[in-house]
């Protein structure tokens, strides 16, 4: 992924300025700073939700071709974990996770649902998260925690290229956090993907991220990358 | 740390080297005292009064209790003989409506889709938004009149006659549902690659759907009640019945129709409180 002059603004504000940078495939960037300097935007700006104020953020999908991928495409290959986990409050655990294949289907292929495969891997990864007993409860019935994990989950089952984490351990222990974050770097040393992650903790940032993307609150273009020696 | 002197009364210096926070402000400012809620109010009182003329009546002295007493008299005792075709009657108008607001409950979703203005642009909400207006507009009684007069004094009649009625109810009763939920997680499936309709049937409509199933099972209690009625202009149904009762001006058999189709509704009632309740305490456990 390629960052060039990558600027964004929130009203007069400006957040992040000419931010230039090669994000390598199979990377774990933690993305720091206090809150409201601009992490949330930056990642939405990635995801293509919110369109960059000057320059322009390059995404590679593993399955391109020679040509350019459209908005479509990148958004198949982005997966995002919300700050505030964008659920389906009504529907259950089990098919909240499913909503992160939708993308593989045309609409009248998942009218009445998803196919059974996409169920088992579902439910294989709710497992993995400790939410094999919810399945089938409406994800307004389970604690912030689960509904957290339910939003990883989805992500998860996604399975793209390029993960986007805005905060995805806020409302868990250290356990589950281990967890979460051990199978986001997964992702990068098993598939190759990419995870750009919003996170607070300096030791956690320590022991997952390969690559540290720090945002200054009093100048936006004094930004940092720097490589996690370990 | 600075304290910012405040409006209030003057603190005495504090004993200790912690500075004291700073002095509330004497009085919370008051609410404004316009707003819609009292404009809305008042201007309710001024339409009441407005319409005082019509309890003027006919101004002459007609013995009104007298006549409440001797009408409701000859209700009573009910004339049970009729309990047979009043079944039978019964039964028909509870398919009639339980057929028009299936029907109705099916083809609103496309037209409240359309009516969402979360969901469709203005230009073709406000036309879908109209056209549920007048569906709504027009009484179920001329929507029976109507049925009657394209296929026949049949029970076929009723079922038209309420489904177009309630497709002007349903319709406004799911674009509001629709645009009441949280559009945000239809836009983050959308993000997640998720095409239009995909992000209507899992972010948008889940979400709507407790909503609406209330909705369904009032407007089957409504067209259960409604069914009772449109037989006066051969719909089908119990009207039939209960205008050739009130053609021979025969009360007491009015009043074993009338039981009939309070027991029938009261049933339906108890039954949409316990769906009602069921999906309240569900969605009440946390939000």
């Amino acid at each position: 992924m390629q960052l060039r002059g990558l600027g964004i603004r929130r009203g007069e504000r400006w957040l992040v300025r000419g931010l230039t940078a090669d994000l390598p495939r199979g990377a774990f960037v933690a993305v720091v700073g206090p809150s409201g300097v601009g992490k949330s935007s930056f990642l939405a700006s990635v995801a293509g939700l919110l369109a960059p104020a000057e320059g322009e953020v390059v995404v590679r999908c593993a399955q391109d071709g020679p040509h350019r991928p459209d908005d479509a495409e990148i958004q198949r290959c982005t997966g995002f974990v919300f700050q505030h986990n964008l659920l389906v409050p009504t529907a259950t655990v089990l098919d909240n996770t499913l909503a992160g294949r939708l993308g593989r289907y045309p609409a009248w292929r998942t009218l009445f649902g998803l196919p059974g495969a996409d169920r088992r891997a579902a439910y294989r990864i709710l497992c993995d998260l400790g939410l094999g007993a919810n399945v089938h409860r409406w994800s307004c019935q389970t604690s912030g925690g689960e509904q957290q994990r339910t939003a990883v989950a989805r992500a998860l089952l996604q399975e793209p290229d390029l993960y986007l984490a805005d905060e995805p351990v806020s409302n868990l222990d250290a356990y589950l956090t281990g967890r979460v974050l051990g199978l986001l770097r997964n992702e990068t040393r098993e598939h190759g993907r990419t995870v750009l992650c919003v996170l607070h903790n300096a030791d956690l940032v320590e022991r997952f991220a390969d690559l540290v993307l720090s945002f200054d609150p009093a100048d936006p273009a004094n930004w940092k990358l720097r490589e996690v020696r370990r | 740390m600075n304290s910012a002197p405040g409006p209030g009364p003057a603190q005495p210096a504090p004993a200790t080297s912690h500075a004291a926070p700073p002095a509330p402000a004497a009085e919370p400012p008051p609410p404004p005292r316009i707003n819609v809620f009292t404009v809305a109010i008042a201007a309710f009182a001024l339409a009441a009064i407005a319409s005082w003329p019509a309890l003027r009546g006919s101004g002459r002295d007609l013995d009104t209790w007298g006549n409440v007493v001797r009408f409701v008299g000859y209700f009573f005792p009910p004339d049970w003989s009729v309990w047979h075709e009043t079944v039978r009657a019964l039964a028909e108008t509870f398919q009639i409506a339980v057929l028009a607001t299936v029907f109705a409950a099916l083809l609103s979703l496309p037209l409240a889709a359309l009516g969402a203005r979360t969901i469709a642009p203005a230009w073709v909400a406000a036309p879908a938004r109209l056209l549920m207006n007048f569906a709504r507009t027009v009484p179920s009684l001329v929507w029976a009149l109507f049925g009657v007069a394209i296929v026949g004094a049949n029970p076929l009649a009723g079922v038209i006659a309420l489904t177009l009625y309630s497709l002007g109810y349903l319709g406004k009763f799911y674009s509001d549902a629709f645009e009441s939920v949280d559009a945000e997680v239809a836009r983050g499936l959308s993000a997640l690659g998720a095409s239009r309709m995909q992000a209507f049937q899992y972010g948008l409509w889940p979400h709507a759907r407790p909503l609406i199933v209330s909705h369904v099972i009032w407007m089957l209690e409504y067209n259960l009640r409604a069914a009772s009625i449109i037989g006066y202009v051969g719909a089908g149904g119990l009207g039939a019945q209960l205008a050739s009762y009130y053609e021979y001006q025969a009360w007491d058999k009015v009043a074993t129709v009338l039981l009939f189709i309070l027991a029938l509704v009261t049933l339906l009632d108890l039954l949409g409180e316990w769906v009602r309740r069921h999906i309240t305490r569900s969605l009440g456990v946390r939000r």
